[in-house]
Order: C-alpha cells, then sequence, then structure tokens
C-alpha cells in the first residue's frame, strides 16, 4: 500500500512544521502535474494537429510541450509507485484510492508518484493512438497530407482512450464569446481570469476558452510492477516464423 | 436462500455484459467488469469481449497475465487483450466458442477450438470456453464491485443468462451446465430476444402498455456483432390485462455486423489497390476497425458525405506509413443497406451454400449475406407453424392478423442490436415490411436504447421471477421433440418401412410442466442395446404428445440416434419388452428429461433426451 503517513505523532495542522506543509503542496501537486500533463498532451496532440496550423489553436505547441514536460516530470521524479494489490483486493481488502483527498486534516503525505501508471497510460495512448510515434517522429520531412493522414489515426485512437479512462467535460457551458460570471466558490484552478482583474469575486467577463475537466480518472493498473525500472511504453514486436 | 439481488448475464458470441439488480434498492446498472486490457494491465470495461487466447507458455511472463483470482499455472486468459493481441496471433485465439455450441458435427465437450490450429497443447472445448467466460465474467463483477467497496453474496442471487432463442435444448443444457461448473447455482435461462423485450418494456415503463395492445403481433429482430436472431411475440388480452407469449423463433443465423464492417473494409482494401496501394494483414485489421467507425459516423450524421479513413502500418513511422482513403456514403448505403437489407420479395428465400462438392468443415456461417431473406424465411416459416396449431391460430387472428398470403406479417418490430442504431438500416427494413404488405406500415416500438439491452432485460426477468411482479412472456419450449417407433409391419425386401415418430414434447411446453402419455402402452426392450432416435421441428405448433407423425424421416429433422442399454427389470429377461408409458418432463429450469414408467409398478428408466444429431 502506497499511502504513507509522515509525522503520525503530529496532533494538528497548527503544529505541523513548515517543511511538511511544503511537501505536501508539492505531493498534491505532483498528482495534477500527472493527470494534467497527460490531459494536456491527449488534448493538443489531438486537437492541434489536424488543423495543421499550430499557432490558430488555443493552446498551441508551448502547452504540448508543457504536458509532455509534466509527464516526463512526474515520470522521472524519485518515489515507489503505487501499489495496488489486486491480491489482496480479491480477498476482500480496501481499495486504493486513486487520487488523494485534498482536504485532509491530519498531515498525511500521500504518496502520489505514480509513474508506473503514467508509463502505462503513455503506453494506451501509443497502442491505440500511435501518439509516441507521432510525436518522436521528424514531422518536417513530410506532407501537410500525410500529417493529416497520421492525425486520423492519432485523433481516433487517443481520443478513444481518453474516454475510456476520463469522465472529461467543460469547465463553463456557455458559449465561447459570451459573458460568464464566474462564480465566487470555484475551486481553486477552474477559472484563470485576464484583463483587468480588479475588485472583488465574483468576477464578470468574456469566456475565451471553456475549459476541460474531468469527473473521474481511471487509470490502468499493473499488475507486476518491473523491479528494474519502469515498463516498456510501448513492446518491441516480433513476427516469428 | 432470499434472493437479494439478481444478475443478468448476456453471454454474447462476440461480446458479453452483465447487469446487476439489487431487490432492496431496485438499483439497476451494467457492472464495468475487471479484466486484462493489456500485457501486465488490469482495467474495467462495460463489456466483456467474448474471446479466450491460449499463450505460448514462454510468451508471457505467467504472472504478467493472470487475474487475481485465477491460480497460478492457468495460462489461458478472456476480455479485452485476448481478442485485440489475439487477431495477430489467430492460431491461439478462440472466438464464436458460442456457436459451436450448437454444431451439430461437434462434440461441444472435446477440445477442438481453436479450430483448425496447430497449438500442440492447451485447446478448449466448446463447452470450456462458456465455462471460463462465464467464470470471469463471476469473478470480474465480484472483483469490480470490491473495489468499489460493495460486497456480494452469490448464494444470495437469482442469475439469468440468456441464449439465442435459435439454441436447442442440448445447447441451453450446456450453457446452463457451463453456469454451474462456473460455480453459479440456480441459474435460468432466458432467450435473448425476450430479453431485449423485457429491457423495452422497463424503459418505456408504463408506456409500453400503451404501445401495443391485444393482437400485436410484435418481430423482435435483434442483428448483433455475429448472429441474428428473431422471435415473434404475440399481445392478448387476459382477464383484462396484456398477456405476452413468445410464439416463433428463428434458426440459428451466423450472420451479424462483423460481417458488414467486414464487406466495407473488403470494398475499401479494392479501392486502395486500385489506386496501386496494397495493405498487409496487420493493416487490414486496423482497415476493419476504421472502416466500422466510419460507419458510425456517417450513419449518426446525415450532413457527412464522406468519411476519411487512415490506417497506419504497423512499423514505428506514422507519417510515412499511414495509407489513407475515404469512405463515402453511396458505397457506405450500397454495401450495408442495400446489400445485406435489400428489398427482396417475400418468397425470396436465403440461398442456400453453392453446391460444391468439397466443403471446408467449420461454423456454418450464413452462406447468404443478404438478412431480408433470413427475415422472408423466418416469417414465412412462422406462418406454416400457426397454421398447424389451433391455439395459436386463434391466438393470433383474435387479433385480426391475417394468416392469408404466403407469411405470418408483425404489426410492430422491436430492434435490438448495434446495427440498429443506424437510423438508415431501421427505416430500410421497415420499408421491407411495407413493401411485403403492399405498402401497410408496420410500426417501430420507440423508446428503446438497445446499448446492452440483453444483459438489462435478463436483469430485469431475473427481479420479476424473484417478487413475482411485472410481466413474464409465456415461452416454453420452441420446438417439439418426438422420439422414433418400430412400426410392426411385414418386411418386404428392398423396402424399408417408413418410421413413425411420436411426439413426447409439445411446442411450448413451459418450464415445470410434464406430460404422461398413459393413453398408450410400449414395449421397452431392456438389458439389452436398443436404438432409439429422435426428432424435433420448429414449425408444427399444433402437435400433441401421443399424437403419431408418420413418415418421421420426412416432416420431421432427425436429430439424433443413441444406442444405450438399459439396466434390466428382475421379472424379465434381457430382450424382453416391458410395458411402460412415456412420461416427458420440463424441469423448473427448463431442461428437458424423457422417463419410462413401468405400466404396472414405480420403476421407470430415465432416457437421455438427445435432441442432437452426432
Amino acid at each position: 500500500m502506497s499511502s504513507t503517513v509522515v509525522g503520525s505523532q503530529l496532533t494538528g495542522n497548527d503544529s505541523v512544521p513548515q517543511i511538511f506543509r511544503i511537501s505536501y503542496f508539492f505531493s498534491k501537486m505532483k498528482t495534477q502535474a500527472i493527470i494534467a500533463g497527460v490531459l494536456l498532451t491527449v488534448v493538443n496532440g489531438a486537437a492541434l494537429v489536424p488543423a495543421l496550423q499550430p499557432y490558430a489553436s488555443y493552446a498551441g505547441p508551448g502547452s504540448l510541450a508543457i504536458g509532455l514536460w509534466l509527464l516526463v516530470r512526474a515520470a522521472i521524479s524519485r518515489g515507489d509507485a503505487q501499489e495496488i494489490d489486486e491480491g489482496q483486493l480479491a480477498e476482500g481488502a480496501v481499495t486504493v484510492p486513486v487520487a488523494p483527498e485534498p482536504e485532509v486534516e491530519a498531515p498525511k503525505i500521500p504518496d502520489a508518484s505514480g509513474e508506473v501508471e503514467v508509463v502505462t497510460m503513455l503506453g494506451a495512448l501509443q497502442e491505440k493512438g500511435r501518439l509516441v510515434d507521432f510525436l518522436m517522429d521528424d514531422i518536417t520531412a513530410y506532407s501537410d497530407a500525410q500529417v493529416g493522414g497520421a492525425a486520423r489515426v492519432v485523433h481516433q485512437g487517443c481520443a478513444a482512450v481518453l474516454k475510456e479512462h476520463f469522465e472529461i467535460s467543460p469547465v463553463e457551458s456557455v458559449k465561447e464569446g459570451s459573458q460568464v460570471t464566474v462564480p465566487a466558490d470555484a475551486p481553486s484552478g477552474t477559472y484563470r481570469l485576464s484583463g483587468k482583474v480588479e475588485g472583488g469575486a465574483p468576477f464578470t467577463g468574456k469566456l475565451v476558452h471553456k475549459g476541460w475537466k474531468t469527473t473521474q480518472v481511471k487509470l490502468p493498473r499493473v499488475i507486476v510492477k518491473n523491479k528494474d525500472g519502469l515498463p516498456a511504453i510501448a513492446p518491441a514486436q516480433v513476427e516469428v516464423g | 436462500m432470499e434472493k437479494k439481488f439478481t444478475l443478468g448475464i448476456d453471454l454474447g458470441t462476440s461480446n458479453s455484459a452483465i447487469t446487476v439488480t439489487d431487490l432492496e434498492s431496485s438499483e439497476s446498472r451494467v457492472v464495468e467488469v475487471t479484466q486484462l486490457v493489456g500485457d501486465n494491465q488490469v482495467g474495467e470495461l462495460s463489456t466483456l469481449p467474448s474471446a479466450l487466447y491460449i499463450p505460448n507458455t514462454s510468451e508471457f511472463s505467467s504472472e504478467a497475465t493472470r487475474m487475481p483470482w485465477q491460480k497460478e499455472g492457468e495460462g489461458a486468459f478472456v476480455g479485452a487483450f485476448a481478442r485485440n493481441h489475439g487477431a495477430l496471433v489467430p492460431d491461439r485465439l478462440v472466438t464464436s466458442a458460442k456457436s459451436w455450441l450448437s454444431n451439430p458435427h461437434v462434440d461441444p465437450k472435446s477440445a477442438v477450438l481453436p479450430w483448425g490450429s496447430e497449438i500442440a497443447e492447451g485447446k478448449c472445448s466448446p463447452f470450456e470456453c462458456s465455462r471460463l467466460y462465464l467464470t470471469h465474467l463471476k469473478q470480474g463483477f465480484l472483483h469490480a464491485e470490491a473495489r468499489e467497496g460493495r460486497e456480494w453474496d452469490l448464494d444470495t442471487c437469482q442469475v439469468v443468462i440468456t441464449v439465442p432463442a435459435s439454441f436447442d435444448e442440448v445447447a441451453r443444457k450446456l450453457t446452463a451446465d457451463a453456469a454451474e461448473a462456473a460455480g453459479f447455482s440456480d441459474v435460468v435461462l432466458l432467450e435473448e430476444p425476450q430479453a431485449a423485450f423485457y429491457a423495452w418494456t422497463e424503459q418505456a415503463g408504463n408506456e409500453w402498455r400503451k404501445q401495443v395492445s391485444a393482437g400485436d403481433l410484435v418481430l423482435v429482430c435483434d442483428v448483433g456483432g455475429g448472429t441474428a436472431d428473431f422471435s415473434l411475440i404475440a399481445v392478448a388480452e387476459s382477464e383484462g390485462n396484456l398477456a405476452v407469449e413468445r410464439i416463433s423463433v428463428g434458426e440459428h443465423i451466423l450472420l451479424g455486423g462483423d460481417n458488414m464492417d467486414l464487406g466495407l473494409a473488403y470494398a475499401l482494401q479494392a479501392k486502395l489497390e486500385d489506386e496501386g496501394t496494397e495493405i498487409d494483414d496487420w493493416q487490414f485489421l486496423a482497415l476493419i476497425n476504421a472502416a466500422s467507425a466510419a460507419k458510425v459516423s456517417l450513419f449518426s450524421d446525415d450532413s457527412l458525405s464522406e468519411v476519411s479513413i487512415a490506417v497506419p502500418s504497423r512499423g514505428s513511422s506514422l507519417f510515412a506509413g499511414t495509407v489513407s482513403t475515404t469512405l463515402d456514403r453511396e458505397t457506405l448505403n450500397a454495401i450495408v443497406v442495400d446489400g445485406f437489407f435489400a428489398i427482396t420479395s417475400i418468397d425470396d428465400m436465403p440461398v442456400e451454400s453453392g453446391g460444391e462438392a468439397l466443403q471446408e468443415f467449420g461454423l456454418p456461417y450464413a452462406s447468404d449475406a443478404v438478412v431480408s431473406k433470413h427475415l422472408a424465411r423466418f416469417l414465412t416459416r412462422s406462418l406454416e407453424n400457426i397454421k398447424g396449431s389451433e391455439t395459436l391460430r386463434e391466438l393470433v387472428s383474435r387479433g385480426g392478423a391475417s394468416l392469408d398470403g404466403g407469411y405470418l406479417k408483425p404489426t410492430a418490430v422491436l430492434f435490438n442490436g448495434g446495427v440498429f442504431k443506424a437510423t438508415a438500416v431501421r427505416e430500410r427494413v421497415l420499408g421491407l415490411f411495407a413493401s411485403w404488405g403492399n405498402g401497410e406500415a408496420v410500426r417501430e416500438l420507440e423508446g428503446f436504447q438497445p446499448d446492452l439491452a440483453v444483459s438489462k432485460g435478463a436483469s430485469f426477468y431475473g427481479r420479476n421471477r424473484v417478487t413475482g411482479e411485472g410481466i413474464r412472456i409465456r415461452s416454453g419450449t420452441a420446438r417439439s421433440y418426438y422420439i422414433g417407433l418400430e412400426s410392426s409391419r411385414p418386411a418386404v425386401p428392398g423396402f424399408k418401412p417408413p418410421v413413425k415418430a411420436l411426439c413426447v414434447v409439445p411446442q411450448g411446453m413451459e418450464e415445470g410442466s410434464e406430460h404422461v402419455l398413459d393413453k398408450r402402452q410400449f414395449g421397452l426392450v431392456t438389458g439389452k442395446a436398443a436404438v432409439f432416435r429422435f426428432f424435433s421441428s420448429e414449425i408444427r405448433g399444433g402437435d400433441e404428445p401421443g399424437q403419431i407423425v408418420s413418415n418421421a424421416e420426412k416432416n420431421l429433422e432427425e436429430t439424433s440416434k443413441v444406442e444405450i442399454t438399459l439396466p434390466p427389470m428382475e421379472e424379465f429377461t434381457d430382450g424382453q419388452a416391458i410395458p411402460v408409458y412415456l412420461n416427458s418432463v420440463v424441469t423448473e429450469l427448463g431442461n428437458l428429461e424423457l422417463w419410462m414408467k413401468h405400466t404396472a409398478s414405480e420403476q421407470k428408466w430415465k432416457v437421455e433426451f438427445q435432441v442432437r444429431m452426432d
């Protein structure tokens, strides 16, 4: 089981030393970064390419790069991967939550590295949507028609993987360009303000991007951890005979 | 034990699904089943592909493909990864195992699958495959639910497993036995088209009673991935309520949505070849998937005139290796709508196989791909069946349905199966009925979402069965069964006397009922080998138990011939005929039994009901 309770001798938040708070903050960040990284990579990988006009897209290649960076960052950071013991589960043991509970009173520091699962997720995007092939190939040598054909493969496959593992919906359901009021109690990270940000909430303005959120994350689970390192993203394929 | 929940299991030819209904909260949902989704990966999916992969012992680390409930050394695995990986290693992949259960030429308990495979060990029997799928569904359900913090005790469960209406009694019994071997108890079977009907009544709520009325004849038209299954359900009035009865079932037709995707892929491959592009086997598999997705897009959005299709090569260079083409609406309509659902005339029957002297032995895939012709054959045979039975004739004509003409005309149709998600296909079938009925329309039952309807319907049926509330479709045996009699007549050289057959199980005989044919005694030979011949018919709805059918070989289908030696009775010498009455039983679970009761004592013999030719 992955949840390591650190500083359990401490009684309350007030007595938590600063160092604990910071590391808690980081671990929280990391989980979000993994998911955000996967999402950014997929959404941009899929949305940006068919248009064949990178800069016209909302996020542009910058956020694709950020997404990938977040993925890589998450993948190379140290820490034990979440162990989901299916055997114990079969005997009725309790399940491990995929994401840590954000509002924990006690200074639990959840281990949120999940790097094996992230590589596996990337593997799913590669297997069905050829995402890694797409990004690792040098695009400059090919015509737009060839890139377009490849983009369809990526789009169809990655979209299916996305739907299988996340429940994605827009943050704002109104049309982009119309006026919206940002709810005062909106969870942090669900809205980003730009322009003249003055006065207090609630803010009102023009919706530029409707945003995306997911209400459910179903990461693929790995049965046997590779002791020597991370699993392969995609196996080398060999036709025998 | 008191039942607390029901499980509706759609044990499909290509995909299986499971729905749980909690009897206390009445909550019902499709369970996402835990399964292998990749090498060394597990996940939950709402369907379990009915595919079994038998790996080479050195192919995967045995730990990496072992499900948490599997014992060490159980190499074979079921589900999404089995299907996806197995597509590239066909020698080790079992699919359509279910259709082998109803194959008359293969012993369902002999290890013959994957069919035609040359692998040395690990082959499975069709029965064993069903057991493995059911075991996986059971464990995958328990496991997925445990992850969500829900625990179920299977002893308090009413399990309902669906079977094709076309399954004969042997295939049904095998399915029930496989379920028992998989660790389910008190399993009941339900025909798939009936399950779809239950799902529809549940979805329509009280509306369903407004959509159908006494006298309606509902055709359940179910075209799944690999099979087409038809049934007719008559609606009548009984003591102020609507009573429904399944009056006719179709034959086992191996024709479905997969054939359509394959048809599209062949057309696209030909187009690519015309343009000078060759694709390999791996790309052809990808092309089938891409064509299927393009079909769905075109059918669900009328504004599209074509959909681009891209098929990658197997190597890692995506840009250089991807082959592009388009599927246009004309091609789609020509193949799916006009090809599979052509407007044919009512007397245009499916063409039997091509007449080649040598045929490859395997699953009896429909040799005629036109679904319309199979529908015509079903409705024509249904009329023949109704005409033979006074009760059915009365039931159907009471509603005003006409028995004139060459076929039984439905008044409403309930579509089920992925193929009918396409409006164009549903409209075409309705158009076909209108053309057969001189323009008179057959209405479509509305408010139906066919997604996983069979498993949902099975679960609702389980609930109705436990609570005794809600509707029940009267059904009973889909065929009538006969036993051959040796007739006593003088022997003539060169002339074989025609075999007579005695009806022991009439069509529509219900669960938990029996018939004792005590009007007539028969001589039973015990203590020495004797031959029993069994016959059946789908179209003799009027035959009563005890009725003699002359010339059985011509009028009935011979289903099996067995030689058995029954244990002798004390006061009779071996080979002497013992006077018996025949007693046929359909058990509560729907199994057929045939007993021979000594007229003068309690002694009786059970003859294993063989309803299949070996």
